[in-house]
């Protein structure tokens, strides 16, 4: 009887791997690990720098980087002048995560819930740090927490994220209504989930963020043994949300099965795509910088939109 | 030959196969369940209901089932019917008794080995549904196996064959061979006899009579008489002397040849205390006897062992003989007369008394009417003789012989007792009764079972009807008195009362020559020894026991006659454990108790007797010696004896070849094969390798993606 086993992260990624992670229980920690690592390997990135703006001038000083010399006001007054400039802090940026009972399933060490809970406290981090206003949303078939975006929620979110708990079974149309009604400022919204929904419903759910005015950015959350089904043994199959039981013999449904699993993402990338929503499909097996790399991505292109 | 069963219903239990089956359905859907996070996508997928149901592992389902298939089968008790078989060689199944003598004669030549061999031969010659008993004996029998089909465990009984030092005795071993038979369901019954046949073995009127359809085949291990130049020690007399004070023994010992055909030298030796202190040389014609006569040793030391030992022979038990002696101790008595009597009342009272070659009396006379408590101090038998004494002094006596004592009254022309201690006596005296005219009265009974008498029992050896009586008193006997001797008119001439630990013995006339003539008899001064030592409570000792004997270590008595002379020198405290120690070696425990204790003297020898983890310097010992009937080895004609003991069948009686023997043939068959044996010990087997193959199984799917969630 063989088994499939999840491909591991790549080397050299040891910061975000996530068997690494989960080994760190302090979210701050964990978070400020993963964005200063991911930042320093990037700081040549033409991304730096995306919301800044002009704030003042100021003498240049021996060392000061000659390209930041404004060179016109060198012309008009003769001194040498470097430009300072402000971080756009004017941003709302809020993480919806879904807390249904399937998010709590994970083949290795790492369920798809802590993943996203990491993958939530790093943006929520990042984005602190470039001075946006960063809340929190949790649901399941309801509104679990809501900690509303500011600049000083940073630790309140972390300590919300640790304590996120999957349990009950879980719906995105309500909740995401609900959220549509509550966040009346437009802003950033990174929604986490598996989407075990329909695509139809899903859309239904999503769009009206999207119609509020919301950046919508979509992260579907997905164990590896989700995505490749590699089970062998004859057994009974039990849904996580409903309790129900069925017998499965792996080797008989597994090519149906992931033909299923492939048109269901590929039906939910289409629509979001159609609907200027950014989808990104997460395996928790993978490490964190791929999210990062999108959310940055998304970012760029948001601001470039603007 | 066809494959059965002895108890085909338990074949039901094969029904129990369905429970590994459903075991195993019902365990693999309840062991893997794999949580997943939706079901969206799988229950849109359709499956068939025989899936859950298929069996994977058929190895495993099989060796569950194969199991309890055989355990069933087992508990089935499956054997090969060889009935067709055994009805074709004819005879029936067979109870066989093998009796082996094992008498010290059996030493003679290689007769046990033959034993050995020929029971081995029967043994083998045994048919499958054969059954055979193996028993010794000697003057006793012993079952070494008792009817049964092992082989093996025949074969280990027969290792077990020794010679004893018994004589041989048919009756016991025919008797057992008869209760074996008798016992038996199986048809036949055949009892080999294996003995040298000795005619004193058999005395014929042991009332052995086999069951009907049994027979018995003699084995007689010696082809003829064996022509023996046997010599033994037939007797050993001990004689004591005192000499200068000191107890001196003259050991003789009576030596007797059997066979030879011309006169030959014997070295006789004797060991005192295993020690050789004289060897004299004798010379034997053949079939003759000699006495030896040993120069006088002392005796100084209780528990003396010694030993006649002649040069070994053909038949070397009856070369020894072993004895056991102790010092002798004198017997203290009182003899008290009546103050005004005249001086030679107790003349030949005291004179009797005296009269000892070892000087085993010491006699104190007082004339007076009072006994005195000093006058009773370590006296062990007291003569009233013709003396009325008052009441303090019959109170006193009365405590003298609760305490173990003896008195006996002589009543004479003087003699009384007080009527306030009257239940002492046992009876009420009564006056006197003249017979002087004519010639006097004699004694016309003697109660020669009562130790008094009982020396005198054999003929010439002690004449009383010679004496006559011419005065008596009368005696009214009361209900707890026993009369030793009455005169010929019917009237009590010797009465007894036992009173406590003690005895009172009423002498109805004189024990002088006053009213009889008694004491001028020579039957009067071993009479009044008797008297004396029966009084005193004194036992003659044994200097030694024959094979066969049994003696009860608990009874005191018993330990007197043995020559025990002092239970505390000896160790042997009543209520204390004793250990025996026999001639080979052996110890048997004799662990203290109310009841008796006895010790089967089996060997001859010497048997120590002491307590467990005690070590006296003169342990009590006993010394036994083989029965000499068994030298004697003529023979009887073996047939005789079989035809005395075999009954003819008889139309009817008996067993017969029925249904019960046919079920028990099939019972033997099945417990000889013990296949089943075999078959739950495959089962065990493949439940272990099934046990193995099932956690492999488990391990390889615990394993599996899914199980660490299921």
């Amino acid at each position: 009887m063989s088994t499939l086993r999840p491909r591991h992260a790549a080397a050299g990624t040891r910061f975000l791997d996530p068997a690494v992670l989960g080994r760190i229980g302090n979210l701050e920690l964990l978070a400020r690990t993963v964005v200063d690592g991911f930042l320093t390997g990037l700081h040549r990135s033409p991304y730096l720098g995306f919301s800044m703006d002009f704030a003042e001038h100021r003498p240049y000083n021996p060392g000061d980087d000659i390209r930041r010399i404004d060179w016109r006001l060198y012309a008009r007054t003769d001194r040498h002048y470097i430009k300072l400039f402000e971080a756009d802090t004017n941003a709302n940026f809020s993480v919806l995560l879904d807390l249904s009972a399937s998010m709590s399933y994970g083949s290795h060490s790492l369920a798809k819930l802590d993943y996203a809970r990491y993958l939530a406290a790093c943006l929520a981090y990042f984005s602190n740090k470039q001075r946006d206003r960063v809340g929190l949303v949790t649901f399941d078939h309801e509104i679990v927490d809501y900690v509303p975006p500011s600049m000083k929620h940073l630790d309140t979110i972390l300590h919300t994220l640790d304590r996120a708990k999957a349990g009950r079974p879980g719906s995105l149309e309500a909740p995401l209504l609900k959220i549509t009604e509550m966040l009346a400022r437009k802003g950033i919204l990174v929604l986490i989930s598996d989407f075990y929904e329909e695509p139809d419903r899903v859309l239904n759910a999503v769009a009206p963020l999207r119609a509020r005015g919301h950046d919508v950015i979509v992260f579907h959350v997905m164990d590896p043994y989700e995505l490749e089904f590699p089970f062998e043994e004859a057994s009974g199959f039990e849904d996580l949300e409903t309790g129900e039981q069925i017998p499965v013999i792996p080797s008989k449904l597994r090519g149906d099965y992931l033909a299923m699993v492939r048109a269901h993402l590929a039906d939910l990338e289409r629509r979001f795509t159609d609907n200027r929503i950014d989808y990104t499909l997460l395996d928790t097996s993978k490490p964190l910088d791929e999210a990062l790399f999108r959310y940055l991505l998304s970012r760029e292109k948001l601001g470039k939109v603007r | 030959m066809s494959l059965t069963f002895l108890v085909p219903l338990f074949l039901a239990g094969i029904a129990g196969i369905v429970v590994p089956i459903i075991v195993h359905l019902t365990r693999r859907q309840r062991r893997n369940v794999v949580h997943f996070p939706s079901l969206m996508f799988l229950e849109k997928i359709p499956y068939q209901e025989q899936r859950r149901r298929r069996i994977q592992h058929w190895m495993l389902l099989s060796m569950r089932a194969l199991a309890l298939i055989l355990v069933a089968a087992a508990f089935a008790r499956p054997f090969f019917d060889r009935s067709d078989v055994a009805g074709a060689a004819g005879g029936g199944p067979r109870e066989v008794v093998v009796l082996v003598d094992q008498s010290y004669s059996m030493e003679i030549g290689d007769q046990l080995d033959r034993a050995r061999v020929e029971a081995q031969q029967i043994f083998d010659g045994l048919g499958p549904l054969d059954r055979a008993s193996l028993v010794t004996f000697a003057r006793g029998a012993h079952v070494l196996a008792r009817s049964t089909s092992d082989r093996v465990r025949l074969r280990g009984a027969l290792d077990t064959l020794t010679l004893s030092s018994g004589a041989t005795r048919y009756g016991p071993a025919l008797k057992v061979a008869q209760t074996i038979l008798e016992e038996s369901t199986l048809p036949s019954g055949e009892v080999y006899l294996m003995s040298d046949f000795q005619r004193n073995a058999w005395s014929g009127d042991e009332g052995v009579r086999l069951p009907p359809g049994s027979r018995v085949v003699p084995v007689a291990l010696s082809e003829e008489e064996p022509e023996l130049d046997n010599v033994m020690v037939t007797d050993v007399s001990l004689p004591r002397q005192i000499v200068s004070g000191r107890e001196r023994v003259t050991p003789t010992a009576r030596v007797v040849r059997r066979g030879g055909t011309e006169s030959r030298d014997v070295t006789v030796r004797l060991e005192i205390d295993g020690q050789e202190i004289q060897s004299l040389t004798v010379e034997l014609e053949p079939r003759s006897a000699a006495a030896v006569e040993f120069q006088p040793f002392t005796l100084s030391q209780p528990h003396t062992t010694g030993t006649v030992r002649l040069p070994p022979d053909a038949l070397t038990a009856d070369n020894t003989h072993h004895f056991v002696l102790s010092p002798g101790t004198s017997l203290d008595v009182l003899v008290a007369e009546s103050a005004g009597a005249p001086s030679d009342v107790s003349l030949y009272l005291r004179g009797a008394l005296q009269i000892t070659d070892d000087g085993r009396f010491d006699v104190r006379t007082r004339r007076a009417s009072t006994i005195r408590p000093v006058d009773l101090d370590g006296v062990d038998a007291v003569f009233l003789n013709d003396v009325a004494i008052d009441g303090g002094s019959a109170e006193r006596i009365r405590s003298f012989v609760e305490g173990g004592g003896g008195v006996l009254i002589a009543l004479g022309q003087s003699g009384g007792w007080p009527a306030s201690a009257a239940d002492m006596l046992p009876g009420r005296i009564g006056s006197i009764e003249d017979r002087t005219e004519g010639r006097g009265g004699r004694l016309g009974y003697l109660d020669y079972e009562h130790p008094v008498f009982e020396v005198f029992a054999g003929p010439r050896s002690g004449d009383f009807t010679g004496a006559r009586f011419y005065r008596a008193r009368g005696l009214e006997l009361s209900d707890s008195a026993g009369v030793l001797a009455r005169f010929d008119d019917g009237s009590v001439a010797l009465a007894e009362v036992r009173i406590g630990r003690g005895r009172v013995l009423v002498w109805t006339t004189s024990l002088d020559a006053f009213w009889n003539d008694l004491s001028l008899q020579p039957v009067y001064l071993p009479f009044v020894h008797r008297l004396a030592e029966y009084l005193g409570g004194r036992a003659e000792p044994v200097p030694w026991f024959v094979t066969g004997q049994v003696v009860d270590l608990a009874d005191p008595d018993a330990l007197e006659t043995a020559g025990l002379v002092s239970s505390e020198a000896a160790g042997l405290a009543e209520g204390l454990d004793q250990v025996a120690l026999d001639p080979r070696g052996g110890s048997t425990s004799l662990p203290a108790g109310s009841g008796p204790r006895y010790l089967p003297l089996d060997e001859h020898g010497f048997y120590t007797i002491r307590q467990p983890g005690s070590d006296p310097d003169r342990p009590f010992v006993m010394a036994v010696n083989v029965d000499l009937e068994e030298s004697d080895l003529s023979r009887i004609d073996p047939d005789e004896l079989a035809l005395q003991v075999e009954m003819p069948s008889v139309a009817g009686e008996g067993p017969s070849l029925g249904g019960e023997a046919v079920a028990l043939r099939r019972e033997d068959q099945e417990r000889r094969q013990a296949i089943w044996r075999w078959l739950l010990g495959v089962a065990l087997g493949l439940f272990v390798l099934e046990t193995v193959v099932s956690n492999w199984v488990s391990r390889r799917r615990a394993g599996a993606p899914g199980a660490a969630r299921g």
